[in-house]
This record gives C-alpha cells, structure tokens and sequence, in this order.
C-alpha cells in the first residue's frame, strides 16, 4: 500500500540562535520510525544547539517513537548537549509518566 | 465472558497497516460507549500488539495479522494474532522493564511495548505456541462515563 506519509506524520525543523525546534505533527508510530530518525540524526549530532522538540500536534505515539526518543537522550546525554519536549498533550504525557521517560526529560510547560 | 458479536480485520503484517487497526478500534469502542481516554489508551494497547507481530513474527516472506474485536454490552475484547514465529513475551514482561528506577546511562531501548499494553487495559492474556503464532488478548471493561466520544 502506498501511504501518503506527509498526511500522517510531518516533522519541521525551526532553527535559531543556537536553538533547533522540531515541531511533530499526527501519529508517530512503527511506520513513520525511519522517517522520524532520518529528521533528528544529523540535529541530534550537534551539540553546539539546544535542541527540543514541540508535540502541541501530535495526536499519537507508540513505544517505538518513545524508543528514539530515549535514544535521543542517550545521545544528547553523552555529548552534554540540551534535549527537551514542549507543550506534551495530556495523553502522550500520561504515557510518559507510566513509561518512566517523563523523568529524564528537562521540565518545561506542559500544553492543556 | 463470550462476545455477542464480532469483527475481524486480516492485514498484511506491515507497519502501514497498523493505523487501519486504530481506525477500526475507535469506531467499534465509540459505537460501545467508551470514554476518550479509555479509547486512546486501547489504540496504545492494540497497536503495541500488532507491532509486535510486524516486528518479530514473520521474516522476509511476510504474513498476515488478524485482529478480532469481540463486543459484548460489557466489555471489548481484542485479539491479535499471528502465525509467525513466537517470541519470548512473558520473559519480557516478567522484567517489567519501565524507566522508573533506571538512569539514563543504564537505560536499553526497548520492551516498553508489552509493559504499555499491561498498564493500559484491564486483562493482558498471550498464548504463544512453537511453530503455531502467538496470540494477544487484550481486554477492557466498560466504566460508564460522562465524557462519551
């Protein structure tokens, strides 16, 4: 089946003062995967940019996007380098917090 | 408790087809009355069934997931089965691997999915025979609600 992936998942990269901005929209989920690491490799190698990424439109994840996701701050982690979520819908921070990932992150402004 | 009714879905077990499982989970939970809440944390659950399947059941040949939603006035009961290789699932869940209690630097990616279906529905059951698939079933009650969807 040939699945229009821009209608379901879109990820778009805001960069600024040494700051880059991710902004995920729709469903990040074992099809989408690929797409989404492709995205964040080459912003998470930087170290000299604090990097986030904004969920306000994202509708869903599964436990392969929180999978990169805990990768990414591994990465981040290892090289010193900032990585945080902003304005995380109630849903996916409930799956946060029950998957253990919430704790990891930097504390920012919860959306709703 | 034996379903009234039910609906079954056969999908190639790809990754493409996992939102379509989604779509179907909405409709039949909203028709039964389920809170939002209670129908996303289900979409959760199913999905990580179905992956699960995509990932590990069949090799490069491929193969075929079936899901089956069993609705009665009570409950919804999905099952998600395939006929693929079984895989250790209740080592892994066994090892309830969530992040709680782990630093970041002793983290490994992996293993939430069957943790997430365990915490997000009422009844978690997986039967998982050599050479014959493995099956998931995944049940939630129905708490009456103000919030309908």
């Amino acid at each position: 089946m040939t699945t229009n992936k821009n209608d379901k998942f879109n990820a778009r990269t805001v960069s600024e003062e040494g700051r880059s901005i991710v902004y995920l929209s729709g469903e990040l989920d074992l099809s989408v995967a690929p797409d989404f690491r492709l995205v964040m490799e080459p912003l998470v190698g930087d170290s000299d940019v604090d990097l986030a990424i904004n969920l306000k439109e994202l509708k869903y994840i599964d436990s392969t996007g929180i999978g990169i996701l805990l990768s990414i701050l591994k990465a981040r982690h290892s090289m010193n380098a900032s990585f945080s979520v902003e304005e995380v819908p109630t849903q996916i921070q409930k799956l946060f917090d029950m998957t253990g990932i919430a704790k990891f992150f930097e504390p920012q402004e919860n959306s709703q | 408790m034996k379903a009234d009714q039910t609906v079954t879905l056969n999908l190639p077990a790809t990754a493409d087809y996992v939102d379509i499982v989604r779509l179907n989970l909405y409709g039949i939970a909203s028709k039964m009355g389920f809170s939002y809440e209670d129908i996303e944390d289900m979409k959760v659950a199913v999905s990580e069934a179905c992956n699960n399947s995509v990932l590990y059941a069949y090799g490069q040949e491929g193969g075929l997931v079936e899901v089956v939603f069993g609705v009665n006035g009570e409950e919804l009961t999905i099952t998600v089965k395939d006929e693929g290789v079984s895989f250790a699932l209740s080592q892994e869940a066994s090892d309830a691997p969530t992040l709680h209690n782990k630093e970041l630097h002793d983290v490994e990616i992996g293993g939430l999915g069957f943790y997430l279906m365990q915490a997000l529905m009422d009844d978690v059951r997986v039967a998982s025979e050599s050479g014959k698939g493995t099956q998931v079933v995944l049940t939630k009650r129905l708490t009456r609600s103000e919030e309908k969807v």
